[in-house]
């Protein structure tokens, strides 16, 4: 089977500090991946490797979409949100000076008007707080309220593949299961998600798959329920028990 | 009382030009991060693109406006395209640098070019005045206002109410984000430069009515007005931009309507340096670079 996404031995470094040294990941159609890691682990490098907001010295990215495969290294990053590829990135990052909804018409800049119109509807069903709150300033909201735009803001133009940072970070406990749900309902409708958390305990729970990064080095993989079981993991991430 | 109300016309018709180069200066900044310092030749050169229009070609009012405004969007296209593309992401101070280099180029290209003395405009509009009965405005003066309140009225309907104005304001507080969502940051930049020089060469060209004259320098004096606008505003907010800049030209106005003009620079200044001592990033806020 060929994956969806293939991230294959890549290096990045921020100046001299090397951030990812030689990791590569793949991730298939319609599941959902967790990458986890400790803070400084090269995460959220990753992601922003895939949407190309990194200066990749080797190796290489690769999405296979509607049939042929594309070199992400090759497309800048605007063109890589026009195959089908969102981000919900750490600390949500929403454009705080502008309301709500025009957070959400900016999810769709790149698609059909009309059928942005329509996304922002059914989002707003999807997360009535919004609907309530679409007037106002997003930088204004609180770090849930915040968290629901920066996810309806990635599926407003039906991507194929939604790359998630850090969800749960800031977020209240019951907020992040909730949130962790959202996650399963998006990609119930066949949305791939790539998702990099700290959270190691619920990202397990709903992960089809799981890389486990330390240093900007993957040093373990599998399928998450039995990498949940994995001593190493448990040790690092789920306080010593499953 | 009839003195007081002339100079707030004479300042609001003034500080609204202020108000077109200032938005044009911040419109640049918030997508590139960067202060063109070409921007008040560009408004220079819109000023010469409508004189050689209405010398060569036709007085035609419209015909000569747009001639200001393309020659001035043709030259900040060749800027973005030769300069500021090339040096994004580079030291700001190279960006500075340069389009301070371009700036000059402009300004002595124009004086080797046509002439480095104080050229006349052909009369493309009555000079008559029109009584407003306890206030009188000439036609220049009322061009110079609408043109301005004009360019400030569709920089607000680009920047508030188009997908592409939504962009340049997501791109001026997450460029990363925005292109993450789609958003080209190249055309984006590209298509606020273009809208800046434009605006700035209609405004040059109001301002070569009123005055009845054009000269190679004149950008300097008027992009200062402008910088000091956004320095005492801040680029965060385009209303705090033309807030600022209309007070600031009525603030001209009533110093030269009852003080003298000798005054008028320094007071602006010193209005720079007190707002910037108390708000170090402008009355309503920056953008840093």
């Amino acid at each position: 089977m060929t994956p969806l996404l293939s991230v294959s031995d890549i290096h990045v470094a921020y100046k001299a500090v090397p951030a990812l040294s030689g990791v590569s990941i793949e991730l298939f159609e319609g599941e959902i991946l967790v990458i986890l890691g400790a803070n400084g682990a090269g995460k959220t490098t990753i992601i922003k490797s895939i949407v190309g907001l990194t200066d990749i010295q080797r190796g290489g990215i690769s999405l296979r979409m509607n049939g042929s495969s594309h070199d992400l290294r090759k497309l800048k990053t605007h063109e890589i949100h026009r195959l089908g590829v969102t981000w919900v990135p750490e600390g949500r990052q929403l454009w705080g000076t502008m309301t709500v909804m025009d957070n959400l018409r900016m999810g769709g800049f790149a698609a059909d008007p009309a059928e942005t119109v329509q996304r922002i509807e059914e989002m707003m069903d999807w997360f009535p707080r919004l609907r309530e709150r679409q007037h106002q300033l997003a930088g204004s909201l609180s770090g849930g309220e915040q968290q629901m735009v920066a996810l309806a803001r990635a599926l407003i133009a039906r991507p194929k593949l939604v790359l998630m940072d850090e969800l749960s970070l800031g977020l209240a406990p019951l907020v992040v299961a909730e949130v962790f749900q959202l996650v399963k309902k998006v990609n119930a409708l066949g949305v791939s998600v790539l998702l990099v958390e700290q959270n190691a305990r619920q990202a397990l729970r709903i992960a089809t798959r799981a890389y486990l990064l330390e240093v900007g080095c993957v040093v373990e993989s599998g399928l998450a329920a039995e990498l949940a079981t994995k001593r190493s993991v448990q040790d690092i991430f789920l306080g010593g028990h499953s | 009382m009839n003195l007081f109300l002339q100079q707030l016309l004479n300042g609001v018709i003034i500080g609204s030009t202020y108000a077109v180069i200032a938005i044009g200066f911040a419109l640049v900044f918030t997508v590139l991060r960067v202060i063109n310092f070409a921007h008040p030749d560009i408004f220079m050169v819109g000023m010469f693109g409508g004189l050689l229009c209405a010398t060569y070609v036709t007085s035609n009012f419209l015909v000569v406006a747009i001639a200001s405004a393309l020659s001035a969007g043709f030259v900040g296209l060749a800027l973005e395209r030769a300069v500021l593309r090339p040096l994004r992401g580079r030291d700001t101070l190279m960006t500075l640098i340069a389009t301070l280099g371009v700036g000059i180029m402009l300004e002595n290209g124009v004086a080797a070019l046509i002439s480095p003395d104080v050229v006349a405009f052909p009369a493309v509009i009555s000079r008559q005045p029109i009584d407003l009965g306890a206030v009188s405005i000439s036609r220049p003066q009322m061009v110079n206002l609408l043109v301005s309140l004009g360019s400030l009225a569709i920089v607000s309907y680009y920047v508030r109410l188009t997908a592409y104005g939504r962009a340049t304001r997501a791109v001026a507080e997450r460029p990363d984000v925005a292109a993450a969502f789609g958003v080209n940051v190249d055309r984006v930049s590209q298509v606020a430069v273009v809208l800046a020089s434009m605006l700035a060469g209609c405004a040059a060209l109001s301002v070569g009515l009123l005055y009845g004259n054009a000269w190679a320098f004149i950008g300097l004096a008027y992009g200062i007005k402008g910088f000091i606008c956004i320095l005492v505003a801040g680029n965060r907010y385009f209303e705090g931009v033309i807030l600022v800049a209309l007070a600031l030209g009525i603030l001209e106005a009533l110093i030269t309507g009852y003080l003298s003009s000798t005054y008028r620079d320094a007071i602006a200044f010193l209005l720079l340096i007190a707002v910037l001592y108390v708000r170090p990033n402008g009355l309503f806020g920056s953008y840093t670079a």
